[in-house]
């Protein structure tokens, strides 16, 4: 697929995704938005290797922020892997999909939720692939706001131990958490330094420039250690009346002249 | 031998023939496990002094189907940890098997910090734990086995000494039933319910043919078969080395009542309080009310 193709894919899967938050009424549509980029660069970028034959990817994908796991949802659903059955259901009857991701659904690895998991497990993955010669590779997406939690850097100082250069960690920086800006709340970058600060290979990118986001998944997955990527976005990228605001962690009510407002733009 | 050392043996040996087994330590070791990371570096990890990522770790391996063992000193494994182990193997159903060691005052005269007199009702809570607290060698031996085999979500609580032989030692009956009763049922009896290191000093407080001496080695799930058992009985003395909140006198109460079986429970276990006092175990023990005299005069509490 061309950049173009995928990008264009990202503001179709906001729009659907949107179109669901109007009924469903819940969930965390800036978080969501913020990752779409970097969801769509993995799944439709080649970098997961799929068997069409049993419908299942062979590589690992796990939302560590799992608040924003339903992001993959309209794209699991575009490689069959949930039915179309399902995502239609979904909001308006009883659906296996939920806000957040559980490994009940198909297509999700993990059961998140709960911050700072992901990439302990990413890494008990990556072992048993490594010691079972198992050509299979862990990418786990995380919040900045996972970066407050000791497991993380429990977790990144063992990944980098053991040199999983099987297993990448994305970081999605958006910069805001339930309330308000990191640097307000408490100060966390800069965050590229203090990960590199423990000898990781760190690449800082635009987390919705496809074009960035490919290139820095080239260079992980052809590194030979562990190795992090940071990827700066915007919280409920997209839409003029979420971006940036604290407050659109959480689905909020919407006037008719926002929706409108919202539609024309992720259009 | 120590029980950790006996687990750990199993475990070392059932890895020469299932290379999907890995051992994982939070910086906690035993003379056994010196061997087994000799001899299967690939299946030990060292997880640090991160019990939090151990657990995590963990759950990445069983998700890969493999038969994982975590391993730390018991406070630091059941509350550091406690998060972990409820999105982990609880949430997930993910066969890990959670050996803590040191439980009760295990760790006398470490201090506070280091005990672990709460850890019981702390994983009991996690839905889909189930809970063994062996008395002997013998009976850990069936554990690990069981956890080699038929591997499951499960926290094993381990003494830090030396545990004497149950005599009888239990069978492999007992093992399935989850219990082992010492001495003959009749009514008129008072019957003690204790496990771990405890459930000696009530073998040498209470004779058995005064008393009934039930060793509850799995706590959860509550064994099926001891309400039909034992249900003649209408005194229970029930004995942990665990602060008052959910010791094992909740679990034997709430088991009896699932069975609709409402005897007299008395409890008795630690005070709430922590433990700053010098002095080793037994200091502590007696000092604190679980000594031999505290015991029998606990049942006249009746």
């Amino acid at each position: 697929m061309q950049i173009n193709d995928l990008e264009n894919l990202a503001k179709k899967y906001r729009r659907e995704i949107f179109e669901k938050f109007l009924e469903t009424k819940q969930g965390h549509p800036g978080s969501i938005f913020s990752m779409m980029e970097i969801a769509v660069s993995l799944y439709h970028g080649g970098f997961l290797r799929f068997d069409k034959s049993k419908k299942k990817f062979l590589d690992k994908v796990l939302i560590s922020k799992g608040h924003a796991t339903s992001a993959l949802y309209p794209i699991l659903r575009d490689f069959g892997v949930i039915s179309k059955n399902e995502w239609n259901k979904w909001g308006k009857s009883k659906s296996q999909l939920r806000i957040f991701g559980n490994t009940s659904i198909p297509g999700i690895d993990i059961t998140s939720g709960s911050l700072g998991h992901c990439i302990g497990s990413g890494a008990g993955m990556a072992i048993s692939y490594k010691n079972n010669n198992q050509d299979k590779k862990v990418y786990v997406v995380i919040s900045e706001g996972e970066l407050y939690e000791g497991s993380t850097w429990e977790a990144l100082l063992f990944a980098k131990h053991r040199e999983l250069d099987n297993l990448t960690v994305i970081i999605d920086v958006n910069s805001l958490i339930i309330l308000g800006n990191t640097s307000d709340c408490l100060k966390i970058n800069p965050i590229k330094e203090k990960i590199e600060g423990l000898g990781i290979d760190t690449k800082e990118v635009d987390g919705h420039n496809i074009d960035e986001l490919i290139s820095a998944l080239n260079n992980s997955d052809a590194s030979q250690t562990f190795n992090c990527i940071i990827a700066n976005t915007t919280k409920g990228k997209g839409s003029s009346v979420m971006e940036n605001k604290k407050n659109w962690h959480y689905w909020n009510p919407m006037t008719k002249e926002e929706i409108k407002i919202t539609r024309e733009e992720l259009k | 031998m120590l029980q950790r050392d006996i687990f750990i043996n199993e475990i070392t040996k059932k890895m020469k023939s299932d290379k999907k087994i890995y051992f994982l330590s939070a910086d906690f070791g035993a003379a056994a496990l010196d061997k087994l990371r000799e001899q299967f570096p690939k299946n030990f990890i060292h997880c640090g002094i991160s019990e939090q990522a151990m657990l995590d770790i963990a759950a990445g391996l069983a998700l890969e189907k493999n038969k994982v063992f975590v391993y730390a000193m018991a406070p630091f494994l059941s509350l550091r940890a406690i998060e972990q182990a409820k999105c982990g193997p609880g949430l997930m159903n993910l066969p890990i098997c959670m050996i803590s060691v040191g439980i009760g005052l295990g760790y006398a005269d470490a201090g506070p910090t280091h005990y672990s007199n709460e850890d019981f009702s702390c994983l009991r809570s996690i839905v889909g734990s189930s809970i063994y607290t062996p008395s002997d060698n013998n009976t850990t031996k069936f554990i690990a086995k069981e956890m080699l085999t038929k591997p499951k979500f499960s926290y094993v609580r381990l003494d830090r000494d030396v545990q004497k032989d149950l005599n009888p030692k239990i069978n492999s009956e007992d093992y399935k039933n989850g219990f082992k009763i010492f001495g003959k049922i009749e009514k008129k009896k008072i019957a003690i319910i204790s496990h771990g290191k405890i459930f000696h000093d009530c073998t040498s407080a209470f004779n058995k043919n005064k008393y009934l001496l039930i060793n509850l080695f799995r706590s959860k799930p509550f064994p099926e078969k001891l309400v039909k058992k034992i249900k003649t009985i209408e005194k229970f003395l029930v004995v942990d080395e665990q602060t008052p909140s959910g010791n094992l006198s909740s679990c034997v109460y709430e088991g009896f009542r699932d069975k609709k079986f409402y005897p007299k429970i008395v409890s008795k276990s630690l005070p709430e309080r922590y433990f700053f006092e010098n002095g080793g175990r037994k200091f502590l023990l007696n000092k604190f009310g679980l000594s031999k005299t505290d015991l029998l005069k606990a049942t006249k509490d009746f």
